[in-house]
């Protein structure tokens, strides 16, 4: 037979096996799938339902010198039923109903407080489950130690602080976000003076989840932001002034004005800046106005962009001659700034309008639009 | 003896559609191996992403949402009504009326209440003239600005559009397209992660068939047209196997213009959109990574198969062919702009790799496979093949691209199951083996016809008409 004619035959056979194989395979992956999710979801509300009722059943009242074990006894009996269901299994099927008897008990951690609270964290402890994440923290895949170091955090695992401590440093960024957040969830605040002392690079998004821990806390760890500003990262200082300027406490305008004037790092100065504008303090002004001269015309654009929200009125007389000298941009901030300081800055613009260059009367009008728009909206 | 060497030519040719064949489904085959790696990769990356975060924090950086409008004037209301509801922190929807001649600037006036504004228009990229910026007197549609130009067409638009925009991160857009809630979120993420992302582009879905309410896909469905459903198939290969591979090795070389992200600076130092071009959005990502690579700055251009942006799809051979045509010229042209990156080592995975492949395989494929059939008429012509050799090479490149079609609804089920009803992943597969009769035979003339158009200097885009998803609204 043609040799040719062999490979056609071959190829032919091949892709028609793959092609077949694949469409078979892919129509029973999808019926198991959607068996595999009805199973689950019917031992997903077996389990809640169960636990629900365990949690909410009474136990015995202790005498006053009992011993504090007494109560977790109490708690191993009320677990007693669903651990002999689970050792009457096979391995396998034992296996997938921890597993999901897991994600119930991490679901109800979500919501409850108190004394119920307690009880699940010891179920965590009697089931195996914690010393199960702590092993997990070590795994060679990184989404399972991420999924442990998070999974630790919401069983109160108090056990795995050293090894959420050790994930901070961990090479990937998802295992040591969750390590942060879990961190914070056993330790409290205090867990931001490890986080800023150990994390070497914080990446947005990184900070974008930080940030919304941290709102929780508020002014409680403007301590540790301070302390932050140490760190030898960029973006680690970065976070920490962006921080400071969003909780708005202020306590914060001393070790910022500090950085605006010693720093050498424009980008760090930059944000600094800033910073001291949405703090609005008055204190920042002289700060910001010799920040109007720097070599970098972002920075100028920024102190012009901080003394707008700070609504410095002795500033004027430098920005109208900004706006007379400078480029388009920061003509644009400068007036901007002026107009923010009311009345008297609205009056110097209009009678900058009156000039001349066509440049300078249109920024005018732009600013003066904004101003009129954000008075009538207020 | 003519006869003679006529034949040994043809044989000659033969051979080489067969080695370009078994070439390209070794690539494909390499492509989707790099797809299923990457999304594995993410899949599993968005177990720990919780992108609700994103529209909570202040530190999400703000954005501006490129829309260009051309003739618009029966969707755009409800295109722009459906951008406002998006769920993202900081952002604002930057319409471009590109000289409609319709009553498009007039229906966004009229609706949300515009004047025009003295705010200065500071030329960064050069573009036709600007005649008006527009914003609304209502306070709820402050993130709105409307700015009317001439007709320069999109590149143009889009041009204009960073120069008013406000934020460092633009999204370029359809203004017909519709974007699912939290798209804007999903395709930010990558910048987020990493400062060196200079681009991120999302993935297009075929909205025909789908139940849209309020500019919102509330109901995944499938057309009961068999062209639609043709191009759902080629829409997964595109995306999901052929873009996911090549953002694998950082070779991507088309965002798609309906739906992409891109950080302003970048898109400014190299120059912003090139206005004399079909293949504008490709162009711009070849052009990104050409400087880069030149300046020998660390980036990436990255493709996340998950943010989804709707969009309608040509019903008709007509229209269809207009579009294909056009794509084909446009990657035509940026080959032939970008023909210095083409196997130059200088320029890595883009030089080596991903350009070869689209001049190689996307390129010349519709040619090859065209003169691959009158060849092989010929050859049976002149008796030098056997008919059961023809027979089985269309059998074999049958099954060939029936199995990456396959390949590639395994892929969308493995991840994200947009289509849950099993009838639909039937339907699927069977468009996979039944668009090998007829329908490729046809993209690949309107492809190739794309050359002698090129040739002839053909430039335009072609009206592509829509129905709109507004009609579905009244369901």
């Amino acid at each position: 037979m043609d040799i040719k004619l062999l490979i056609f035959i071959a190829l032919a056979i091949g892709a028609t096996f793959f092609a077949v194989v694949a469409s078979l395979g892919l129509v029973i992956h999808k019926a198991i799938h959607a068996q595999t999710i009805r199973k689950r979801q019917h031992l997903y509300s077996f389990y809640s339902d169960l636990i629900a009722e365990l949690l909410l059943q009474n136990v015995l009242p202790l005498s006053p010198d009992a011993r504090t074990s007494a109560i977790f006894n109490q708690y191993e009996i009320i677990i007693q039923p669903i651990k002999n269901r689970l050792r009457e299994m096979s391995q396998l099927k034992c296996k997938i109903e921890r597993e999901i008897l897991r994600s119930v008990l991490i679901d109800f951690a979500k919501d409850v407080r108190g004394e119920i609270s307690d009880r699940l964290v010891y179920f965590f402890y009697s089931f195996g489950f914690v010393d199960e994440q702590i092993k997990l923290l070590s795994d060679r895949r990184w989404w399972i130690r991420a999924q442990a170091a998070r999974d630790a955090g919401l069983l109160k695992a108090r056990r795995a602080i050293t090894a959420i401590t050790a994930c901070l440093e961990d090479v990937h960024p998802d295992v040591r976000l969750q390590s942060m957040v879990s961190l914070i969830r056993l330790v409290g605040v205090e867990a931001f003076k490890t986080i800023f002392r150990v994390s070497k690079e914080l990446s947005l998004w990184t900070a974008v989840e930080l940030s919304t821990v941290i709102k929780e806390y508020k002014e409680t760890t403007i301590p540790y932001l301070i302390e932050g500003l140490q760190n030898d990262s960029q973006s680690v200082v970065l976070f920490c002034i962006e921080m400071l300027a969003e909780i708005g406490f202020i306590s914060a305008v001393e070790p910022l004005r500090k950085i605006v004037e010693n720093c050498q790092d424009v980008t760090i100065r930059m944000k600094a800046i800033e910073a001291l504008g949405r703090l609005g303090d008055g204190r920042a002004e002289t700060i910001l106005l010799s920040n109007l001269d720097h070599a970098h015309s972002e920075v100028r654009l920024k102190s012009m962009e901080a003394l707008e929200r700070v609504g410095a009125y002795s500033a004027i007389p430098i920005l109208i001659e900004r706006m007379k000298q400078n480029g388009g941009n920061e003509k644009i901030f400068s007036a901007r700034a002026i107009a923010s300081t009311g009345k008297s800055g609205v009056e110097e613009l209009n009678a900058l309008a009156q000039n001349n260059k066509f440049l300078l009367r249109a920024v005018v009008e732009q600013v003066l639009e904004e101003y009129q728009f954000r008075v009538e909206q207020v | 003896m003519f006869a003679l060497i006529f034949s040994i030519l043809l044989q000659v040719y033969l051979f080489y559609v067969v080695f370009f064949f078994v070439a390209m489904n070794v690539v494909y085959t390499m492509l989707m191996i790099l797809s299923y790696r990457k999304i594995m990769f993410y899949m599993r990356q968005n177990l720990f992403s919780d992108y609700g975060l994103m529209v909570k924090s202040e530190l999400t950086p703000p954005v501006t949402l490129l829309a260009p409008a051309y003739n618009e004037e029966k969707t755009v209301v409800e295109s722009v009504k459906s951008l406002l509801k998006l769920n993202y922190g900081k952002y604002e929807v930057l319409v471009i009326n590109d000289g409609s001649k319709d009553g498009t600037l007039d229906v966004l006036i009229q609706e949300f209440d515009l004047y025009r504004s003295k705010q200065i228009y500071i030329p960064i990229i050069s573009a036709k003239p600007v005649r008006g910026i527009y914003k609304s007197k209502k306070a709820v549609y402050k993130n709105l600005i409307i700015v009317d130009k001439v007709n320069g067409g999109k590149a143009d638009a889009l041009n204009v559009g960073i120069n008013v925009s406000r934020y460092e991160y633009v999204c370029a857009m359809d203004a017909d397209s519709l974007l699912e809630e939290d798209a804007l979120q999903k395709v930010m993420k990558p910048f987020l992660e990493d400062s060196s992302v200079i681009a991120s582009g999302g993935i297009i879905r075929i909205a025909n068939g789908c139940e849209i309410v309020n500019g919102r896909v509330v109901k995944v469905g499938l057309s009961h047209r068999l062209l639609p459903l043709f191009q759902v198939i080629e829409y997964f290969r595109a995306f999901l196997s052929g873009r996911m591979g090549w953002q694998g090795v950082n070779g991507l070389l088309i965002i798609s213009g309906a739906f992409g992200m891109f950080k302003k600076s970048a898109v400014i130092e190299v120059g912003g959109y090139r206005s004399d071009t079909v293949g504008e959005d490709m162009e711009l990502v070849a052009r990104m990574h050409r400087i880069k690579l030149e300046k020998k700055e660390p980036y990436k251009i990255v493709f996340v198969p998950d943010p989804v942006c709707w969009t309608e799809v040509p019903e008709s051979l007509q229209v269809l062919s207009r579009q294909r045509n056009r794509w084909h010229r446009g990657l035509l042209d940026v080959i032939i702009i970008h023909r210095k990156m083409l196997l130059n080592k200088n320029y890595g995975v883009i030089g080596l790799a991903a350009m070869p492949y689209f001049f190689f395989i996307e390129l010349l494929a519709p040619l090859i496979e065209f003169t691959g059939y009158i060849t092989a008429a010929l050859m049976l012509i002149f008796g030098t093949l056997h008919i059961y050799l023809v027979g089985l090479f269309f059998i074999v490149s049958l099954f060939y691209g029936v199995m990456f079609s396959v390949c590639s609804v395994l892929l969308e089920e493995i991840s994200f199951r947009r289509y849950p009803n099993p009838k639909h992943l039937a339907l699927l597969l069977a468009m996979g083996v039944i668009e090998n009769f007829g329908y490729r035979q046809l993209t690949a003339w309107w492809r190739t016809k794309a050359f002698y158009d090129y040739a002839r200097g053909k430039k335009e885009w072609g009206a592509m008409q829509r129905k709109g998803f507004n009609k579905k609204i009244d369901k």
